[in-house]
């Protein structure tokens, strides 16, 4: 006989490990692809056979979409995570109630698997990201491009911030937690220059979500949905990485409780409401 | 207790969805406990039957039924899971922000608690992109979950924040269930509450409550045993909870009659439950979870 022995769950279920690719959704992409430029991206391949384009800065691939894009102004439409076996992370989500994102590779496509995530957008595994990459089934390079382009002043990946309805930060907690593992930082913790909502840190502890109700004070013909809102990138020294933006243009806010310090900094909205953070940060070392 | 925080059921009315909802809104009340079957059976189709709920300008407590959910394995698990977003999905599109669901009867489920608390945080977070919060309802003739007290326990076990319980008056009154059952109850997770009576003092078998259950419901302070319904309200009311009510009644009588004077009688049951606890100051209702603004 046997006796099922009820084990704790790994902390990192699914062997997560940081961010393969951030993906923006947008029918501009060439005013979003200035402004990553703007921003150090450089792009360095195109999709065989869609108009999606990839961008890399140091560590970071981003990926514009603008096939069948809906909005001009660039949206959050997807993040990849980093797995030990993608098909073990969607297996397991599906088991434990996600849903399936719609399937869309055409022919000689990769397959990445993926689930819907808050509102519109998707959260991809991927786990190949050491020897092979993804990139070089469905993207071709763009001829004279460094593949590799470095960060500028050390910019990574920081974190995603996620507008939430009243009263839903324990939904999302729970979601989080449930299917990957994250954690709920202690009250108090905080980073950068907008340190409103509850921050959850990824198992790998490579990423975090910043989950930001309503404020009380927020306007009723003000439109507050659920969805991705923000990309925070880190920055080992913020005033460094400011002046270099700021010397290729890029405007941060300085008004108000906002101003840019040691602590991070916000960018203007660009493109109808696209806006980037930075992040006091250490996580690239 | 105020009159804004009660609903009907449209399973209690005779005619057409939109009959249905404007007795109700001519009755006085402000919002509707709908079915799936409203939406789905719906002569014009489901848009035209979300597009009647909309114009009513009643709010929409929730949405019933998801049954047998829990405990099943395999295809069968499987098959249920699409069943549970095909009405999650419902639930989204008629802007219903809980989903009932009644404790499994199927002879196919398992009754295994570790399983059943699995199921239902399954259903939870399928239900959370959604927006969607989850009741979880014990029929008195569940095949595993029988009692308020085992759904109460399974939900807690889930501790999941959408994830709540659904107390039918007529499972504690039918069953004879002591009201102490109630008490320790986390008022938060008790989401959804739904009254209703019956005409006769005892159901002797599983089987004479499954038909009194399904045909011979009442309003309360209609049927046999108003005092205990009272002391139920008044329970529920003390411990806190600021959820809505709803009059779950299944009636035959009550689908041959009317609608405009069935929906009358019920204003009447609802004002005869608001006197109970008068003079309380009520909490404010949550803010709807669905409210796309803020």
């Amino acid at each position: 006989m046997t006796v099922a022995e009820r084990l704790p769950e790994p902390s990192n279920p699914l062997g997560l490990d940081g961010v393969e690719f951030v993906e923006y959704a947008t029918s501009r992409p060439q005013a979003f692809g200035a402004l990553l430029e703007q921003l150090g991206f450089s792009p360095v391949a195109r999709h065989r056979s869609r108009e999606v384009t990839l961008y890399r800065q140091g560590t970071m691939n981003l990926i514009v979409n603008a096939h069948e894009a809906r909005t001009a102004t660039p949206r959050l439409a997807a993040i990849a995570l980093r797995v030990r076996d993608a098909g073990y992370a969607h297996r397991r989500s599906l088991e434990l109630g996600a849903w399936d994102m719609p399937t869309r590779a055409a022919e000689m496509e990769l397959v990445i698997p993926g689930i819907r995530g808050v509102g519109d957008s998707l959260v991809y595994f991927v786990d190949r990201y050491r020897d092979f990459s993804i990139y070089d089934v469905d993207f071709v390079r763009l001829a004279g491009a460094d593949p590799q382009p470095p960060a500028l002043a050390g910019l990574h990946y920081f974190g995603l911030v996620q507008a939430i309805l009243p009263e839903r930060t324990a939904d999302w907690v729970d979601f989080y937690r449930t299917l990957f593992g994250f954690a709920v930082l202690p009250e108090g913790t905080s980073f950068g220059v907008l340190p409103d909502g509850t921050l959850l840190e990824s198992p790998c502890r490579r990423f975090y979500l910043q989950l930001v109700e309503p404020p009380p004070a927020v306007a009723d013909d003000v439109r507050w949905d659920e969805a991705l809102v923000r990309l925070a990138l880190g920055a080992p020294d913020v005033p460094k990485a400011i002046a270099a933006l700021r010397a290729r243009g890029i405007v941060f806010v300085d008004r108000g409780r906002v101003q840019p310090s040691e602590r991070g900094a916000l960018t203007q909205a660009y493109l109808g409401g696209v806006s980037f953070e930075l992040v006091a940060s250490d996580l690239a070392s | 207790m105020n009159l804004e925080r009660f609903g009907m059921d449209t399973v209690t009315l005779a005619g057409s969805l939109e009959t249905k909802l404007a007795a109700m809104r001519q009755a006085g009340f402000s919002q509707v406990m709908l079915s799936s079957a409203d939406l789905v059976a719906h002569p014009g189709g489901e848009q035209a039957a979300i597009a009647a709920v909309r114009s009513s300008g009643l709010r929409v407590t929730g949405l019933q039924v998801l049954r047998d959910f829990e405990g099943l394995a395999g295809p069968l698990h499987a098959w249920k899971v699409d069943v549970a977003k095909a009405m999650l999905a419902l639930c989204r599109a008629v802007g219903a922000p809980l989903l009932l669901a009644c404790s499994s009867t199927s002879a196919h489920a398992s009754g295994d608690p570790a399983q059943l608390v699995a199921d239902l945080r399954k259903l939870a977070t399928l239900a959370v992109p959604l927006n969607i919060r989850i009741a979880y309802e014990a029929l008195s003739w569940g095949r595993h979950v029988s009692d308020f007290a085992q759904a109460c326990e399974l939900v807690e076990q889930a501790d999941r924040a959408n994830l709540g319980v659904a107390l039918d008056s007529f499972h504690l009154l039918a069953a004879g269930t002591p009201l102490e059952a109630l008490d320790g109850i986390d008022p938060q997770k008790l989401f959804f509450v739904q009254l209703s009576d019956f005409l006769w003092q005892e159901t002797r078998t599983r089987d004479d409550r499954i038909e009194t259950a399904r045909h011979y419901r009442v309003f309360p302070g209609e049927g046999a045993h108003w005092e205990r319904l009272a002391e139920l309200v008044r329970r529920v009311d003390a411990m806190g909870y600021g959820g809505d009510w709803s009059f779950e009644v299944f009636n035959d009588d009550y689908r041959s009659l009317p609608p405009a004077m069935v929906a009358e009688r019920a204003r009447r049951a609802a004002a005869r439950v608001a006197s109970l606890v008068p003079g309380r100051s009520l909490p404010l209702r949550r803010r709807s979870r669905c409210a796309a603004r803020a």
